[in-house]
């Protein structure tokens, strides 16, 4: 396909995911949709680091939950006092006017993308000089220590939970809204993201994948890189916490926030099963989970847990390059990979003969 | 340009399809059924009493249907409940809400099981309008937000223990002392549920002036309070008051026994649920247990007859004495029966205003809603455990035993 029929695709493919609310049929599912724009936004910020950079991070989460914390606290403190809102919040009597919700909600995900940022900058300095599964262990901790902080934190609501402002009437139905906040979350965060691969970032940090010594050999500055990857993850992932808060309204400290278990596990399958280290592997992977997922938990009513289990086992031993990868692998040339026919045939009969 | 739209679009239609199958049965009625939607605890640490929950709803629907159903505008109705696995987490329980309301075409909620869930799906319940009845949300904080669709049959949390410290009060005032002089120790777990009730014994504590000695947040998924019980152990105060569901009142019942800890009174909730005395057996002797329910109890109503009636026909039913988790679950469903036949009507809004206007008695006791939503007619009582059987000890009306204080030493038993 050349340029200009791939761009006409992507646009086509945006369209076309614009105009699902105008569905009839699909009207109930938009929160469903949702769901799923968050759940490829998880997939496509862990690939940020696990695909393209191949250092697995586990506490990627911790990023979400700020930026989920940080939003809901200055929703609240905008308007509110402390006291006064931790009586009204979630009912009529804290209703916001339309203005006031969405000035909120845009102060609130801004700085919660820039203190992700600064937290990406200040761990990543510190820790990204780990490589491979020392800086995956050391990950593993810090959603669990952001979790009990949180847990611990009377200002943010404790053990208690937070719950965020009630979407105003007049900004329509929940599903459209966040519908859309997430859709186009989610295509900045695609367009963001492809762009910065196709760049010279791209390069470098496919280069620190492949072989982080030579790199480093070559004059790339390795950390440096490593912690601008780690902050771009943290920047897109704190703006879908934000908004994720305000849809699920009530927040949980180590169950919607920092909900390792749940969350900061699914975002790794979901790269894994789509094929990491790849543009698109992540929104498909992020789809087949959120689609049987969901199927599961309907036919498979108490054993949704043990298909999925048995799912990812599968995937793992029989497409352990994910569902790209594995498309990749059997097409090559559909990927825009040259395969050199004379040269592959030498090849065969070379290794016939040996 | 259309040559590459193709590949965009049956994908979607495939899309489409799928989830046209999904199951988006549209049904408030469907034929001669009334469809109530609930997303409960199957899985994760709240399993236990999700449970118990469901065994209360279906028992009443069960009963309710065997009676012949609901007459509604002259034609007789069957119930049934549509039930989706929240796994403990408020995330999967807002999204089901919604699930079950936009997909599912669900206009009737009952509750899911524990505070916190309820936080998460009331809001969600509140801005579609569509009215729940609950009967496992006993937070304050639920009913401080002018929410005009919740309605919850329990008593609320700050009220749990409150007679628990009204005891202890009164036996130092019967020992001659100063209730001022008790030292208190505080264990709860970190969720809403528990902090709600510590706030509640907080205040109480202030009013008779007696001093906190232990005030400890417990993790979720409570496995281990040693911490706690060595302070105990150290500071000797003379309460000790535990919550955390059925994990830690189980947990907290089985260290006390094992690191044999002395303290002259000990008072939990979720004793029946943790099922403690099956459990450990006399090592849960003279523990003190917050119940919204007690099958002695002379409360009845035409489904189940007496409270007693409930416990047999429940243990007939599903093999062990129905906590009250159950039996508030089962009431949640009879307010739902009670007020579609006075409203006579499906209208969410006329139904609404018909449970607003509840006054009736079941066999878990007297419902009557106040502005806010909460059941304001029922006591909460306090019972403790002796010689492996649940004893009334307070509120002086239900009381049918006496208090044994203090606890005995481990030593003397």
């Amino acid at each position: 396909m050349n340029r200009r029929g791939k761009t006409a695709l992507y646009v086509a493919a945006a369209i076309a995911a614009l105009l699902i609310p105008q569905i009839p049929l699909l009207q109930p599912y938009l929160i469903q949709f949702a769901f799923l724009w968050v759940m490829i936004l998880f997939a496509m910020t862990w690939d940020v680091m696990g695909g393209q950079m191949g250092y697995n991070s586990f506490g990627n989460i911790v990023f979400f939950g700020v930026g989920m914390y940080a939003t809901a606290v200055v929703q609240r403190d905008l308007y509110f006092t402390v006291e006064e809102y931790a009586s009204v919040a979630g009912g009529e009597q804290a209703a916001l006017t339309p203005v006031e919700y969405l000035i909120g909600l845009a102060l609130g995900m801004g700085s919660g993308a820039v203190l992700a940022v600064v937290i990406a900058a200040l761990l990543g300095s510190g820790i990204l000089g780990l490589r491979g599964h020392y800086f995956a262990i050391c990950t593993l901790g810090l959603g669990i220590a952001a979790g009990e902080l949180a847990s611990g934190w009377d200002y943010i609501g404790a053990g208690s939970g937070l719950v965020t402002p009630l979407l105003p009437d007049a900004l329509g139905e929940r599903g459209p809204f966040f519908f859309y906040l997430f859709l186009v979350l989610a295509m900045i965060t695609f367009a963001a993201l492809k762009r910065l691969y196709a760049g010279q970032f791209g390069l470098a940090i496919n280069a620190i994948r492949d072989d982080e010594d030579k790199a480093d050999a070559l004059g790339l500055h390795a950390t440096r890189y490593k912690t601008v990857a780690w902050c771009v993850s943290g920047f897109f992932l704190a703006l879908t916490g934000g908004a994720f808060g305000n849809l699920v309204i009530f927040i949980d400290p180590t169950d919607v926030a920092f909900a390792g278990p749940t969350f900061g596990v699914w975002m790794v399958l979901m790269a894994i099963l789509g094929g990491k280290g790849t543009l698109w592997g992540p929104v498909i992977g992020a789809t087949v989970f959120h689609v049987t997922q969901e199927f599961f938990w309907i036919y498979l009513f108490g054993w949704q847990r043990v298909a999925l289990g048995l799912l990812i086992v599968v995937v793992v031993v029989f497409f352990p390059l994910g569902i790209v990868g594995w498309l990749r692998e059997r097409w090559p040339q559909r990927f825009g990979e040259v395969v050199d026919e004379d040269a592959r045939r030498v090849q065969v009969s070379l290794e016939g003969e040996r | 340009m259309f040559r590459y739209l193709k590949p965009v679009f049956a994908p979607l239609t495939a899309v489409a399809l799928v989830m046209s199958f999904a199951g988006a049965a549209h049904a408030k009625v469907e034929g001669d059924t009334i469809i109530l939607g609930a997303a409960l605890s199957f899985t994760g640490k709240y399993k236990t009493n999700g449970k118990h929950t469901k065994n209360g709803y279906e028992l009443a629907v069960k009963k309710v249907n065997e009676m012949g159903g609901i007459n509604v505008d002259g034609k007789n109705y069957k119930l049934k409940v549509i039930y989706y696995d929240d796994e403990s987490t408020p995330a999967r329980g807002a999204q089901l809400a919604e699930r079950l309301i936009k997909q599912d075409g669900v206009q009737y909620m009952l509750g899911p099981y524990s505070s916190g869930l309820t936080k998460a799906m009331a809001p969600v319940t509140e801005k579609y309008k569509i009215p729940m009845v609950e009967g496992n949300g006993a937070s304050r904080s639920l009913f401080n937000k002018g929410y005009k669709y919740l309605f919850a049959v329990l008593s609320t949390s700050e009220q749990y223990l409150a007679e628990a410290i009204n005891l202890a009060a009164q036996q130092a005032l019967a020992a001659g002392k100063d209730p001022s002089s008790i030292k208190l120790a505080l264990a709860m777990e970190n969720d809403p549920f528990s902090q709600d009730i510590r706030a509640g014994v907080l205040d109480d504590a202030q009013t008779h002036s007696m001093n906190v000695v232990i005030d400890d947040k417990l993790p979720k998924e409570l496995n281990d309070m040693t911490v706690t019980l060595t302070k105990v152990r150290a500071l000797k105060p003379d309460v000790l008051v535990v919550s955390g569901h059925s994990k830690g009142a189980a947990t907290a019942v089985r260290q006390m026994m094992e690191q044999k800890v002395d303290v002259p009174m000990f008072a939990i909730t979720h004793c029946e649920a943790a099922d403690v005395v099956g459990k450990f057996g006399p090592g849960a002797d003279y523990t003190l247990c917050a119940t919204q329910w007690a099958e002695t109890m002379t409360y009845q109503d035409k489904y189940f007859g007496a409270a007693p009636d409930y416990a047999k026909l429940f243990e007939k039913e599903y093999g062990y004495t129905p906590p009250y988790q159950a039996a508030e679950s089962t009431a949640s469903v009879l307010v739902w029966v009670d007020a579609l036949q006075r409203a006579n009507s499906f209208d969410t809004g006329k139904l609404r205003d018909a449970l607003a206007a509840t006054d009736m008695q079941t066999f878990y006791g007297n419902i009557k809603f106040d502005e806010t939503g909460k059941n304001v007619a029922k006591p909460m009582v306090l019972r403790q455990i002796q010689s492996g059987q649940y004893k009334v000890v307070a509120p002086t009306k239900w009381a049918s035993d006496k208090l044994i204080h203090p606890r005995p030493k481990w030593s003397e038993r």
